[in-house]
C-alpha cells in the first residue's frame, strides 16, 4: 500500500474518535504566535520596501512592489490622446463590482461604458462558492457582523467603510433578490443561512456552492438587458489625468488588434479585482486567469494611495491533488458543516472554524513539521475529511449542497462522498488595495474603486462571505457617487502628465524597472 | 506554472489536425500553454464555472465526439481537440415583468422553446450534466420552479444552444426562469424585511454611537462565539 493510501486509511480509522473530540478555539496569544510563525504575511524575505510613489517607504511583497514601480506600456509621446469614446462614466472590470456599478450608474441616468479584459462576467466573483454575509436572523445584528469582521481583520479595518458594508447588507440582499437572484430558502420563505469561520452567528446567504456564479449570471443578464455599452477583451493599460491630479479617462488596449483605445470620461471606476495570478511567494491560486492586480500599478502611477498592501489571504483549503486541480478552492462551507482537517497520522490539529489565517497557518505548520502528505507531483498537504459531512448531517448532504465540489473531483474519479481530499493553502484574496472613502473614491479626484481592488474594508484578514457583500455594496456606492459627480463637472483635459512625474520619481530614486505593468496575464505559455 | 514536465511521461494529442507531445495529467488549457499557444479567447476562470472554454474532442477508441470545458478536461493519449467559441454577450433583451409571471411570460421572449423535438442533443453536450432537455420540457409545461432548479449549476457556456436543431437557447431559458423564480418567490423572506426596517428606523443608532465613540481596540480579544 502506498504512503498516500496508508495515510488515507488512518483518516478513515480515526474518524469515529475524532467526531467526538471537542476542540476549543485558540487563545488570542496562541493564535497570534501561530500566525506570526507560519503565516506567509510574516515571511520577511518575501517583502521589500516600496521606493517611490504614494506609499514610498512602506512594505509589500516583491511581486507587487515590482509592478507598482514598473514601466508603463505607453510612451507618452507615441500615443495620440484624441478620444475614441467620450462618456460620463468609464467602468473598468466586468466582475460583480463593475457590473453592479454599471447597473446603478445606468439607473441614475449616466452614460456608461464598461470595459473589461476578457468577457463580461469573467472574474473572481463567478468563482465565489461559500456565500454572502448579511445579518438577517433575529439573534444577529449588523453591529455583531461589524464586530466579527473587525476582529477577523485584526482591528485594522476602516470603521466607516465596514459600518457601511454591514449596514447596507440587508438592503443589498433585497436588491439582488428583486433582480432575480435565487438564494437558498427555508420552507417558511426565509433566507437559508449558515456559519463561517470567525463569525459568531450564521449569516451566510448562498446558492448551494455556486453563490458567485448565481450573482454573476444575474448581474450579467441585467447589464446586457440594460444595453450598457461594452468593450470586451479591452483591458486598461493606463489612466489619463488633467495634469492637476484629477482623473479624466483611460487608455485601453484592444487585445484582438493591439491598438490603444482612448476614452475620455468625467469619472472612472476601477473594478479590476484581485491579485492571485501573481503567485505571491510561489503559492498556487484559486483566482481567475485575469487576476493580475492591473488596477493597482495603474492607480498608483496616477497618484492613488494604497492601504494594507502588505497583507493577503491564503485560503486554507486549496486542492493539492489531482494535479490539474492544484489551487482550486474547496469551499470553507464544507468545514462549517463538519468536515475536519487531519494530518498524515490521522489526527486533527486545529478547530476548523478559526479564521482563515489561523487555519492556513496551522496547515502550513503541519506540513513544515513533517506531518503533511506528499503527492507524486511533489506537493504537500493535509487531509480534509469530506465523508464526515454526510455522516454528521445526512446522507446526500454533499451531493445536494456542494454539487460543484462533487462534480469537480468526480471528473478525476475522486468520490468526495467516500474519500478525503488533500488540501494546502492557496492564494485567494488581496486584503488591502487602493484606499477609498465611503463613496468609493480614491485619493485621486474622480477616480473611484470598487471590489477587491480597493482596500480598508477587510483589515488584515477578510471573513468568508464579506467579499460578495463588498462588491455589491461598494459597486452600488461607487456607481451612485460617480454618476452624481458626472452631473457636476465637464469632461477634463487628457494628459499623461502623471506618467512623466512618475518617471522623474523613478529616475530620482534610482529605480530602474524592467517590469512592464499592468501584467494583464500570467506568463504560463512555454517559450519554444 | 503549476504543472511540471519532468515527472510525467509524454502522450500525444491532436490540435487542429497536427499531433503534439504533451505531459500526461495536465488539462487541455495547460496543454495549450505547453505547446506555446497563448490563450485569450477560450480561457476564463480556470475553475470550471465561467463557461469560457468549451471544447469538443474525440478519443481514439470512441467514434463519437465528446464535449467539455478545457480547464476541466485532462488530456488523454490520442485525444483530438477543437475549441468552440464561447457564448456571445449579445442576447435578446428579456426583462422581468411587473406582475407575477404566467406560463406565457417566458414564451414572450423565447417563443422557439415550444419547438423542442426532444432530440436530447442539448443534454448530451452539457459539461455540467444538467438535464437540459428536461428543463426545456418543464419550461414548455410552464413549470418555472422546476426549470430554475434544473439550471442551478449552469455555467452559460452555450453548448446546448449551439447544438439545438430548432434554435432554442436552453441556457437563456434557464437563466430567465431562474430570475423569474427568484424575483417572484412565492414566500417572503420576512426576517430580511424586518431587519431592513430595523436599520431604517434607527434601531441600532444608539449602539453604533456608543461603539464608535469608544476605543475600538479594547474589543480586540473579546471573543464572543
Amino acid at each position: 500500500m502506498s504512503i498516500l493510501e496508508d495515510s488515507k486509511t488512518r483518516v478513515n480509522e480515526s474518524r469515529a474518535a475524532r467526531m467526538k473530540e471537542e476542540r476549543a478555539l485558540l487563545s488570542p496569544e496562541d493564535k497570534d504566535a501561530l500566525i506570526r510563525k507560519f503565516h506567509p504575511d510574516y515571511k520577511k524575505e518575501a517583502y521589500r520596501t516600496i521606493q517611490i510613489g504614494p506609499n514610498q517607504g512602506e512594505q509589500t511583497v516583491h511581486e507587487l512592489a515590482n509592478l507598482l514601480e514598473g514601466k508603463s506600456p505607453i510612451a507618452s509621446e507615441a500615443v495620440s490622446l484624441s478620444p475614441q469614446h467620450q462618456v460620463d462614466l468609464l467602468i473598468i472590470g466586468g466582475g460583480g463590482a463593475g457590473a453592479t456599478a454599471a447597473l446603478t450608474a445606468k439607473a441614475a441616468g449616466a452614460n456608461v461604458l464598461l470595459a473589461t479584459k476578457l468577457r463580461l462576467g469573467d472574474s473572481n466573483t463567478v468563482m465565489a462558492e461559500g456565500g454572502m454575509q448579511v445579518a438577517v436572523s433575529a439573534e444577529d445584528s449588523p453591529v455583531r457582523h461589524f464586530l466579527d469582521s473587525l476582529r477577523g481583520g485584526y482591528m485594522k479595518n476602516d470603521p466607516a467603510l465596514l459600518k457601511t458594508l454591514v449596514e447596507e447588507g440587508p438592503e443589498v440582499a433585497k436588491w439582488l433578490m428583486d433582480i432575480g437572484v435565487l438564494f437558498d430558502r427555508e420552507a417558511d420563505g426565509n433566507l437559508s443561512i449558515r456559519g463561517g469561520g470567525g463569525s459568531s452567528k450564521p449569516r451566510l446567504l448562498r446558492c448551494k456552492d455556486y453563490t458567485g456564479l448565481e450573482l454573476m449570471r444575474v448581474l450579467k443578464d441585467c447589464v446586457l438587458n440594460e444595453q450598457v455599452e461594452l468593450l470586451e477583451f479591452s483591458p486598461i493599460v493606463e489612466l489619463l489625468t488633467d495634469g492637476e491630479g484629477a482623473c479624466t479617462g483611460a487608455v485601453l488596449k484592444n487585445l484582438d488588434n493591439n491598438q490603444f483605445i482612448v476614452v475620455q470620461a468625467k469619472a472612472v471606476i476601477l473594478a479590476t479585482g484581485g491579485i492571485g495570478r501573481l503567485h505571491i511567494q510561489g503559492f498556487p491560486t484559486s483566482n481567475h486567469y485575469g487576476a493580475t492586480a492591473d488596477g493597482l500599478p495603474i492607480a498608483y502611477r496616477a497618484g492613488a494611495k494604497l492601504t494594507l498592501q502588505d497583507t493577503f489571504q491564503y485560503h486554507p483549503t486549496g486542492a493539492v491533488y489531482p494535479e490539474p486541480m492544484a489551487g482550486i478552492l474547496v469551499t470553507e462551507a464544507i468545514r462549517s458543516v463538519g468536515a475536519q482537517l487531519v494530518n498524515v497520522k490521522g489526527e486533527r490539529f486545529i478547530n476548523e472554524m478559526e479564521t482563515r489565517d489561523a487555519v492556513a497557518s496551522a496547515v502550513i505548520r503541519e506540513c513544515a513539521e513533517g506531518r503533511g502528505v506528499e503527492t507524486s507531483a511533489g506537493r504537500r498537504g493535509v487531509w480534509l475529511d469530506m465523508p464526515m459531512v454526510d455522516i454528521v448531517n445526512a446522507e446526500g448532504t454533499l451531493a445536494h449542497r456542494f454539487p460543484n465540489m462533487v462534480r469537480q473531483f468526480s471528473r478525476y474519479q475522486i468520490d468526495i462522498q467516500k474519500e478525503p481530499v488533500l488540501v494546502y493553502p492557496t492564494l485567494h484574496y488581496q486584503n488591502g488595495g487602493i484606499q477609498i472613502n465611503v463613496d468609493g473614491e480614491s485619493t485621486v479626484r474622480n477616480l473611484f474603486v470598487a471590489g477587491e481592488a480597493s482596500g480598508g474594508i477587510h483589515g488584515r484578514n477578510r471573513l468568508m462571505g464579506n467579499s460578495l457583500l463588498d462588491i455589491i455594496v461598494y459597486g452600488r456606492r461607487a456607481g451612485r457617487a460617480a454618476s452624481k459627480r458626472a452631473t457636476e463637472i465637464a469632461l477634463g483635459k487628457l494628459t499623461l502628465a502623471h506618467l512623466d512625474q512618475f518617471r522623474e520619481a523613478q529616475k530620482k530614486a534610482g529605480v530602474e524597472s524592467k517590469t512592464v505593468s499592468p501584467m494583464l496575464f500570467p506568463d504560463y505559455v512555454k517559450k519554444n | 506554472m503549476s504543472h511540471s514536465d519532468s515527472q510525467s511521461s509524454l502522450i500525444r494529442i491532436e490540435v487542429d489536425g497536427a499531433e503534439h507531445p504533451v505531459p500526461e495529467g495536465i488539462t487541455v488549457i495547460q496543454a495549450m500553454w505547453h505547446l506555446g499557444r497563448p490563450t485569450i479567447h477560450g480561457v476564463g476562470c480556470l475553475g470550471g464555472v465561467c463557461g469560457a472554454c468549451p471544447i469538443t474532442y474525440r478519443l481514439p477508441d470512441q467514434p463519437a465526439s465528446k464535449t467539455g470545458l478545457a480547464c476541466q478536461t485532462a488530456v488523454r493519449e490520442g485525444m483530438a481537440i477543437t475549441f468552440i467559441p464561447s457564448d456571445s454577450s449579445k442576447k435578446a433583451i428579456a426583462l422581468l415583468p411587473k406582475e407575477a409571471p404566467t406560463q406565457k411570460t417566458l414564451f414572450q421572449y423565447y417563443p422557439e422553446t415550444r419547438r423542442c423535438t426532444a432530440c436530447r442533443a442539448c443534454t448530451s453536450v452539457c459539461p455540467q450534466e444538467i438535464d437540459v432537455m428536461g428543463g426545456v420540457r418543464a419550461a414548455i409545461n410552464g413549470e418555472l420552479a422546476t426549470v430554475a432548479e434544473k439550471f442551478t449549476t449552469c455555467v452559460m457556456c452555450g453548448l446546448c444552444a449551439a447544438v439545438c436543431e430548432v434554435q432554442i437557447k436552453p441556457h437563456r431559458v434557464g437563466m430567465y426562469a431562474r430570475r423569474l423564480t427568484g424575483a417572484f418567490y412565492p414566500k417572503e423572506a420576512t426576517s430580511l424585511l424586518h431587519r431592513i426596517e430595523e436599520v431604517r428606523s434607527g434601531k441600532y443608532d444608539a449602539e453604533w454611537r456608543e461603539l464608535l465613540s469608544g476605543d475600538l481596540s479594547a474589543l480586540a480579544h473579546d471573543r464572543v462565539m
